[in-house]
């Protein structure tokens, strides 16, 4: 007999033959290994590729159940590929969102249902997205975001401008910013440990500048492809996920909006205080993962170079310059980790500067503001706004060195 | 989230509450519950702050009775009086961002699939017509495009209730409200028509006046999403306030408009057909 | 000895400059140094200007982005000059003190006053190479213009050496993974039409290469090692 409602749910549960006849998939194959392994104990060989192919032999060992993609220049080629891993199995489901909203959205969904998930964007697909990235990190959704900077603004261009980071500084993304393609590689296997982690529970965005590291072939080190990271334990999360398979978080479901002022704003203080205290204690696994949230070069000099992304090259060019051609010890920082931002760190490395210099590929000038923020009071250097490029022109190293030796000749 | 797992450890019922005994004992997980039971029984449907006499609050109730499979459904929600009602379930409704409920579903559904391969996960999308005609709009009809396999439920009340009474893309042509203030210049969104032209399986259109179809379309809905892909309910569920309908006249209103312009109407693929065919034994399914 | 040139490509589209990019620069890698290039087109079309930049070197290469300040320039086509078909004007722009400029032109180009004026204050080295003509006569086929310009200036930098540029021929077109654009794919097809066998395409492409080395070397090109002031 049929219920009143008509029809008789006799589906609910799929009868248990369907699994025999399921095949071994090119990701099944793979071994799993602890991320120390694959990160620092794996036997690696080089390779000469572009910073698309360093993104897809990431997203090959990282294990990935979802991606989601939808075109836009620079990124489109990585999306490509990650596209060809799925049909080789090694990704498990994938497919062409509406745009960026749609994307940004059905990851959230498909991290909400626990699978790990991850795609990738550039400058104005990262615009049009900003609304639901902005949300990720209050939903607590574990999700790895790849982005390749280019031009937001008008006018239109697609050169690999990095303005576009300075958006999300304050959402509470976790934003690690790559000089080449060796960090493309290996700072987005490290963003699927580093989101899901208990404590931390947050998307992570890998940035690289487009084209100078999307489609300029680098060595970069891998490690095997048979062997894989850990799958996703959505039950170990800050929040639990959305699988019906328990009881969901109650913030997951209700919006303070709903409730009285007094309630909305102590829900909304505590659940930001939050949000930032788990980006600030992703710094250990950044530590543990990465070396650290800067890298330092010549400690000691008293002309420290900060920069992150491409500047980083061409700072590590003009240090070299610096020193083989003038005979001047110059300094460098890398910053890695734009959120959490390393201010203890830069504190301590900048105690000694008398002049700081800051290479950007932006016009305003966002790693400027954060460096002048974070070492205001603590350092007594002359901190020079600048050199930048703008509309994504690489910096010519000559800009730099015209910088640290203004007396000197440099720039035809 | 089988009913065993929300069952509570033996010995612990008393320091529980009588509404979570309800639920266990006399809730709708792990059984099938009529609608003719409904008062009866713990709905998952909990108090909730919709306004006195609302047809949408009824069809959410009647949907929640609808639902195939509740310890195993997943609500998804946007801004919009529906999500009022929806986040007083026992079950868990994702409430995103503006417009992006079928985003969100398509992504939700497929990361579940890839998860659970031996446990049908139902995921179903309500919201309202603002929310799905108008700012949901291309996530929408991406969605069925692609053949998502979730229900989508329009609760549609023809205005922007939530935000105090603009005017939708849903709302008929002429209406007087706000954002319109020389009355709606453009006709009623078609949006059967564009599910049937994006190849949706499962469409149909009806009015909370008879409880029992309610419940059936539901149930079917959300089968045939299971099953064969993406479905669609348009119901009307009247703004007493916007449209200044007397509270003891929801039900009068809903019945006028049913019979004026919202008649019953299913829209079901081959398909979708032979799906109901091969499981209604008892061969009562209309249609 | 430290060796490291930083190399502006100017040319016209179809001339196949980000192909002979790719040749140097992938012959630079298998000649065991390093390299880095950024090729620049605006909407990829016949006859529109077009830039490649390679940077090649012995050792270590940190800086990435289009070259400003090269020292290395190559015109692929007299009109890059003549027309002003380029996005780097004038073509010189930038050069570096005692830098080197290969011009593809049978004979020498009429240089405005000033322009000579500037050349010769930054001790700029010009050369100008017979490239299309050299590549009709030894390759049978203007499209191996780009094949000369790549012999020539290995011969006059010194780096890669041949074998290596074999390597980087037969390999870009026995395909290894290089990426080409719908264009160049188009071309290719175009090239291989006209020869029915690829090694043929192959040996044509080798021989025109080694013609303009030879040239080079043949003319005095060639500068003795010296320390790049990159």
């Amino acid at each position: 007999m049929s219920d009143s409602a008509g029809v008789k749910d006799v589906t609910a549960e799929k009868p248990a033959e369907t699994k025999e006849a399921v095949e071994l998939t090119a990701g099944d194959r793979q071994k799993v290994v602890t991320p120390e392994y694959m990160f620092f104990e794996a036997p690696r060989e080089r390779a000469f590729i572009t910073g698309s192919e360093a993104a897809k032999e990431a997203i090959r060992r990282s294990n990935v159940d979802v991606a989601i993609s939808y075109p836009i220049t620079p990124q489109s080629e990585t999306m490509q590929q990650v596209g060809s891993l799925w049909a080789e199995g090694y990704v498990k489901e994938y497919y062409r969102g509406e745009e960026e909203i749609g994307v940004m959205s059905a990851i959230a969904g498909s991290s909400r249902a626990g699978a790990r998930s991850m795609t990738a964007t550039a400058g104005p697909g990262l615009m049009r997205g900003m609304e639901v990235i902005a949300s990720w990190p209050g939903g607590r959704i574990p999700a790895v975001l790849l982005i390749m900077c280019r031009v937001v603004n008008a006018p239109l261009a697609i050169q690999p401008d990095n303005v576009e980071l300075a958006y999300l500084l304050n959402c509470g993304i976790i934003l690690l910013h790559g000089e080449n393609q060796q960090d493309f590689f290996d700072y987005t296997m490290k963003a699927f440990l580093i989101s899901e982690r208990p404590e931390i529970t947050l998307p992570v965005a890998v940035a690289v500048d487009g084209f100078f590291v999307t489609h300029a072939r680098g060595y970069v080190n891998l490690p095997s492809k048979d062997i894989k990271l850990p799958p996703r334990d959505p039950y170990a999360e800050a929040v639990p996920a959305m699988d019906n398979e328990n009881p969901p978080a109650r913030l997951s479901r209700d919006a303070p909006i709903q409730k009285s002022n007094f309630i909305s704003y102590q829900v909304h203080a505590s659940w930001q205080q939050e949000v930032w205290a788990a980006n600030e204690r992703a710094r250990r696994y950044i530590n543990k993962y990465m070396g650290g949230l800067i890298e330092v070069v010549n400690p000691d000099a008293e002309i420290m170079l900060i920069a992150s992304g491409s500047a980083v090259s061409q700072s590590r060019e003009a240090v070299r310059q610096a020193e083989e051609e003038h005979n001047t010890k110059v300094g460098l920082i890398k910053v890695r980790s734009i959120r959490p931002f390393p201010t203890p760190e830069l504190r301590a490395a900048c105690k000694h500067a008398k002049r700081i210099i800051v290479p950007e590929f932006n016009y305003m000038g966002w790693l400027h503001r954060e460096i002048v923020t974070a070492l205001y009071g603590h350092s007594k250097a002359e901190i020079f706004a600048g050199p930048r490029v703008y509309g994504g022109m690489s910096m010519p190293t000559e800009m730099i060195l015209q910088t640290i030796f203004p007396e000197k000749k440099f720039i035809f | 989230m089988s009913v065993k797992n929300i069952s509570i450890t033996p010995g612990w019922e008393k320091y529980m509450t009588k509404e979570y005994q309800d639920l266990v004992e006399r809730g709708p997980y792990g059984k099938q519950k009529k609608v003719s039971e409904m008062g009866s029984f713990k709905e998952v449907l909990e108090e909730h702050p919709m306004c006195a006499g609302c047809a949408m609050t009824l069809f959410i109730r009647l949907t929640m009775v609808g639902l195939p499979n509740p310890e195993h459904t997943v609500l998804i929600g946007t801004a919009g009086c529906g999500r009022l009602a929806l986040t007083q379930t026992s079950i868990p409704f994702i409430y995103g961002n503006y417009g992006d409920t079928n985003a969100v579903a398509s992504g939700l559904k497929r990361g579940l699939e890839v998860r659970f391969k031996d446990q049908a996960k139902d995921v179903v999308v309500m919201a309202g017509d603002g929310g799905l005609a108008d700012i949901g709009f291309s996530a929408v009809m991406h969605s069925w495009f692609r053949k998502e396999r979730f229900t989508t439920i329009m609760l549609d009340n023809e205005v922007y209730g939530n935000t105090g009474g603009q005017e939708s893309g849903m709302t008929e042509r002429g209406a007087l409200l706000k954002m319109a203030p020389k009355g709606k210049m453009f006709e009623k969104m078609d949006m059967m028509g564009l599910a049937q032209t994006a190849g949706v399986a499962y469409i149909a259109r009806l009015t909370p006046t008879n409880p029992t179809r309610v419940a059936s379309v539901v149930r079917k809905a959300v089968m045939i999403a299971r099953e064969v892909g993406p479905t669609f309910i348009q119901a009307y569920t009247s703004c007493n306030i916007e449209y200044a309908i007397p509270t003891p006249k929801v039900l009068d209103d809903a019945r006028e408009i049913e019979a004026k312009r919202y008649g019953f109407t299913e829209i079901i693929s081959d398909e979708a057909k032979a799906y109901l065919d091969s499981i209604d034994t008892s061969k009562k399914v209309k249609k | 000895m430290l060796k490291r040139y930083n190399i502006r490509m100017a040319g016209i589209g179809g001339q196949g400059v980000v192909t002979a990019s790719h040749i140097l620069s992938n012959g630079m890698v298998i000649n065991g140094g390093e390299s880095t290039l950024v090729p620049f087109f605006g909407s990829e079309k016949r006859m529109a200007p077009v830039e490649s930049y390679v940077r090649i070197a012995i050792d270590r290469i940190y800086e990435i982005g289009e070259i400003i300040y090269p020292n290395v320039i190559m015109i692929f086509h007299p009109q890059v000059i003549t027309h002003g078909k380029s996005y780097t004007m004038p073509f010189y722009s930038g050069l570096k003190p005692n830098g080197v400029v290969l011009i593809n032109s049978d004979t020498p180009i009429a240089l405005q006053p000033d322009e000579v004026r500037e050349l010769e204050e930054r001790h700029a080295r010009i050369h100008y190479l017979p490239a299309t003509t050299m590549a009709r006569e030894v390759g049978g086929t203007d499209l191996a213009t780009n094949m000369a310009m790549v012999g020539a200036i290995a011969s006059i930098l010194g780096i890669p050496d041949m074998p290596s540029l074999e390597q980087s021929v037969r390999e870009r077109f026995l395909g290894k993974g290089f990426v080409v654009s719908g264009g160049t794919a188009a071309l290719d097809n175009v090239i291989e039409k006209k020869f029915a066998k690829k090694e043929q395409l192959l040996k044509s492409n080798m021989a025109v290469i080694a013609a303009a080395y030879q040239y080079a070397q043949d003319h005095g090109w060639a500068a003795k090692p010296q320390k790049a002031s990159v």
